[in-house]
């Protein structure tokens, strides 16, 4: 305690008060507006806040997740992608706006997805993940491992799925053949159930790939098709 | 997913790249939404302010290789700052106030104190040496967002006197944190 006891109409101002302040979040609005300006311009006076920051930080843990609509990533997505689209092309150029929008109402597949991993602490588990594209193709395909179920998922973010043709799986592992994992059977999620050999084939560096064959998939059990997406599993 | 993944995930959105960005609302929009609920204490806010959260982690993503911290406590900081903003500026007093009041009393939490290790249960171990009123104050402000004027109304004190308690608590923890 100290020596002197602050009068309660006397409260002493000091930076690192005022940073405590801040990060506690008690500061009325317009205080609260000044010091956040002070953040972005004096520096000494940020890493007393940063500080305050670290100081309190463990007490996030007591936050509970929960599960955000799934329409939200989809408004964000049009949000920031959209508007981006519209404004660095010409004020006509329909096509490239338009497609802005519809990988906004793709990116919906992905909260499906996300869903799962959502429920789980964040920071306990860890995923693979896959992101597929390739040049030349506009399929761009999203996998997830869910270590629960034991399940591969896998959804188009954007692009869309042949009509007439199918969209097969493949993981390849090192320099062995490319093994089937199966026909992708919605654009939403799909979900691959993967035998005992495969799955501990699946991990950080396998590559998972997506090709166009016959409808009901590659005859011969060897992909026949171009590729039209794939990409490298990484643990995250 | 461990934070290094995350801190990989933020990294490569701050080179815009989407799918990244796909993952890591995937991997993160549940614990900020979690922060928005309580802060905001409503879900049509929370989920407005949840929006707005994202957009500014992906314009703000380059900031995070310089910030001495880790990527989820980057996230949340992000998350809660945003909140608390948007509680600041809601125009009557009064709905704080009800708000707040709405909110239960965040009880401590054994569980989590037991889990909690070294550093983590340091901050507790502090709060455990404030007297109980003032420690809830604490927590209150920083876990709700509790204004000034809302902890002084539920302490029934004058509101200077609520800041001179918060700065004589904030002068201890200080301390102890620190010592």
């Amino acid at each position: 305690m100290s020596p002197t006891e602050p009068d309660d109409n006397m409260i002493p101002e000091g930076d690192d008060f005022i940073a405590a302040e801040y990060v506690l979040g008690v500061l009325p609005e317009q205080e609260r507006r000044e010091v956040a300006r002070r953040i972005e311009t004096d520096k000494p006076f940020a890493e007393l806040v940063a500080r305050w920051q670290t100081q309190f930080d463990p007490l996030n843990d007591e936050y509970d997740a929960a599960q955000a609509p799934q329409q939200l990533k989809s408004r964000i997505d049009q949000r920031l992608f959209a508007i981006e689209v519209a404004s660095s092309s010409s004020f006509w150029n329909n096509i490239a706006f338009w497609r802005g929008l519809a990988f906004a109402a793709l990116a919906f597949a992905v909260i499906g997805i996300g869903r799962d991993l959502i429920e789980r602490p964040a920071r306990i588990s860890e995923q693979l993940v896959a992101s597929m594209e390739t040049q030349g193709s506009s399929v761009h395909t999203l996998a997830i491992f869910d270590d629960q179920t034991k399940k591969l998922k896998v959804t188009v973010v954007s692009g869309d799925m042949p009509k007439d043709r199918s969209l097969e799986l493949w993981l390849i592992a090192g320099n062995e053949a490319p093994v089937s994992l199966g026909l992708m059977v919605s654009p939403q999620v799909t979900e691959f159930n993967l035998s005992s050999p495969l799955l501990a084939k699946l991990r950080d560096g396998t590559t998972l790939a997506l090709t166009v064959e016959p409808v009901g998939g590659a005859p011969g059990g060897a992909p026949t098709g171009p590729i039209v997406a794939a990409g490298i599993v990484r643990k995250i | 997913m461990t934070p290094e993944g995350i801190s990989e995930l933020i990294s490569r959105v701050s080179l815009r790249d989407r799918a990244a960005f796909d993952v890591l609302y995937a991997a993160t929009s549940a614990k900020l939404f979690g922060v928005c609920l309580r802060v905001l204490g409503n879900r049509t806010e929370a989920e407005d302010a949840l929006q707005d959260i994202y957009v500014k982690i992906w314009n703000k993503a380059g900031r995070f290789a310089v910030a001495d911290t880790s990527p989820i406590s980057w996230l949340v900081a992000i998350a809660r700052n945003h909140c608390i903003d948007v509680l600041r500026s809601r125009k009557p007093a009064a709905v704080e106030l009800d708000q707040a009041a709405e909110v239960s009393e965040p009880s401590p939490n054994p569980e989590q104190a037991a889990v909690a290790s070294g550093e983590a249960q340091r901050i507790y171990d502090c709060l455990g040496q404030l007297e109980a009123d003032r420690a809830a104050a604490v927590r209150g402000a920083y876990l709700n967002g509790d204004s000034y004027e809302a902890l002084a109304s539920r302490h029934n004190v004058p509101l200077n006197t609520m800041r001179t308690w918060l700065r004589r608590s904030l002068i201890k923890l200080k301390e102890c944190l620190e010592g």
